[in-house]
């Protein structure tokens, strides 16, 4: 539970900078998605039903920031906890190059599951070409920041006796 | 069972959210009335912190654009940079302080034209997704502001509010897909309903096709909607499709309102009704002057220091 406190306020941090500073840069269309990162290092390291509320909130405190379609994001962390939470009880996942990779389908699973649910539930005409276009770099960003974000965590975690 | 439960628990609870996120997304689609029992806490508590970052960042923003401009100053006119650079700092600050005034200014004047009660706003945060299009603002249900409300900026229409905690609130773009306003053609009063779309584009849809539209046409509110007043400026028409089938025409809008550049807004938080019945006899009054029409109630938030008001509730359209 107090990784789950942990997580949330680096969610604090990774919303409020995908609110105002990222927005300052000359990224375009282009979104960082730091959420993700948080919800995989959950699913790695939080086996319970807080690590899956933890997610869902993950979603949640992205969909209050985003459009009108709330339930969009806690649908896909959700289901990146799960595949995640899945792929972690049957393999060796506790080092860099696998965080890495994860993030990276992590990200793109987000971006279809979103992209999915919008062209179901919100809007049948939605610009496939931008989910094209912009996913692969958004989830390549996310990857590069995991090791940085992850270390981060750990750091939290130590200092927090949680280790 | 419970041997079962408790070896599955992170299973089942991850289907249990599963399925409430999916709840939560037919709830609320395309409700005005929105089933959002956290959103409201989220937003009251990243509020502070965007407010204390969005100012941080402009004024670091600025320092660090000039830093990097002189670097590559040499080495024997290092007093001079220094002394340049305090300079450009102070200019700045004062350039910042007059773009902020006129900005402001234009907003007062704006309110002041405005037939409506009005909060002034400031963006704080914008969209923490790439594929919507929202702001949060510093004023929330304390000062007035409810989920529904028009926004509105000197420029034109910007959105409406979509989410609104005590103290901030998020506005949803007239671009987002979910927004639509009612809308008039100006020269033409043809009517349709302007549409964002996930393609960061305005059009104007259920146009009927026998009605006269053209490229460069203003396109205004209707106030039908019942959200915003009537004849606030939304854009001009840049393309007109018109198929060899079908009722209805669409036409391509453009925004009059940079979003990129928004840093200041108006909510109107009185009822659109009242604000086109005031408009409507403010109209005829002018059509006919007379030493006995009745003058109608300002309905313009009062100010701490009142400017003369020469017209009262001239249209914002009027403005270029």
């Amino acid at each position: 539970m107090r990784l789950l406190a942990l997580v949330m306020v680096a969610a604090i941090i990774g919303i409020l900078l995908e609110t105002t500073i990222v927005h300052f840069l000359p990224l375009g269309p282009i979104m960082p998605d730091l959420v993700v990162i948080l919800c995989v290092y959950l699913a790695l390291h939080e086996h319970s039903v807080a690590g899956a509320l933890g997610a869902f909130l993950l979603g949640y405190f992205v969909d209050s920031f985003s459009g009108d379609a709330l339930g969009l994001h806690a649908f896909a962390m959700s289901l990146i906890f799960v595949l995640v939470y899945l792929m972690a009880r049957q393999l060796w996942m506790d080092n860099v190059f696998t965080n890495v990779a994860v993030v990276f389908g992590a990200s793109l699973l987000k971006a279809i599951s979103v992209a999915a649910l919008i062209a179901v539930y919100v809007s049948a005409d939605y610009p496939w070409r931008h989910l094209f276009s912009t996913a692969w770099i958004e989830a390549g960003i996310a990857a590069l920041a995991t090791p940085f974000v992850f270390s981060i965590l750990d750091g939290g975690r130590r200092v927090g006796g949680l280790d | 069972m419970l041997e079962f439960l408790r070896r599955n628990q992170v299973l089942l609870s991850s289907g249990l959210f599963l399925s409430f996120s999916l709840l939560l997304l037919v709830l609320n689609r395309g409700g005005v009335h929105r089933f959002d029992p956290l959103g409201a806490v989220f937003l009251e508590i990243l509020r502070p912190l965007q407010l204390v970052t969005t100012q941080t960042s402009g004024a670091v923003g600025g320092v660090w654009g000039r830093y990097v401009n002189l670097v590559g100053v040499e080495k024997e006119n290092r007093e001079l940079r220094d002394r340049l650079r305090g300079l450009e700092e102070e200019h700045q600050h004062d350039t910042e302080i007059e773009l902020e005034n006129q900005r402001l200014s234009r907003l007062l004047d704006f309110q002041f034209e405005a037939p409506s009660q009005v909060v002034t706003a400031r963006v704080i945060g914008k969209d923490a997704s790439g594929i919507f299009e929202s702001f949060v603002l510093d004023r929330g249900e304390r000062d007035g502001v409810r989920p529904g409300m028009a926004v509105v900026c000197a420029d034109g229409v910007v959105g409406r509010i979509a989410q609104a905690s005590p103290h901030g609130s998020r506005v949803l773009l007239l671009s987002d897909h979910n927004s639509g306003v009612d809308a008039l053609v100006q020269r033409t009063r043809a009517r349709g309903l302007v549409e964002g779309a996930l393609s960061r584009s305005c059009s104007m849809k259920y146009i009927k096709r026998s009605d006269e539209i053209d490229v460069d046409d203003v396109v205004v509110t209707s106030g039908l909607d019942g959200i915003f007043p009537k004849g606030v400026l939304i854009g001009r028409v840049s393309a007109v499709t018109r198929k060899d089938f079908g009722l209805f025409q669409v036409a391509e809008v453009v925004p009059a309102v940079d979003f990129s550049k928004l840093e200041e807004v108006l909510v109107l938080t009185s009822p659109p009704r009242q604000v086109n019945e005031a408009i409507d006899a403010i109209a005829r009054a002018r059509a006919t002057p007379t030493p006995e029409a009745p003058t109608p109630t300002p309905l313009v938030t009062p100010s701490p220091t009142p400017r003369p008001r020469t017209t009262p509730l001239a249209r914002p359209t009027a403005r270029p």
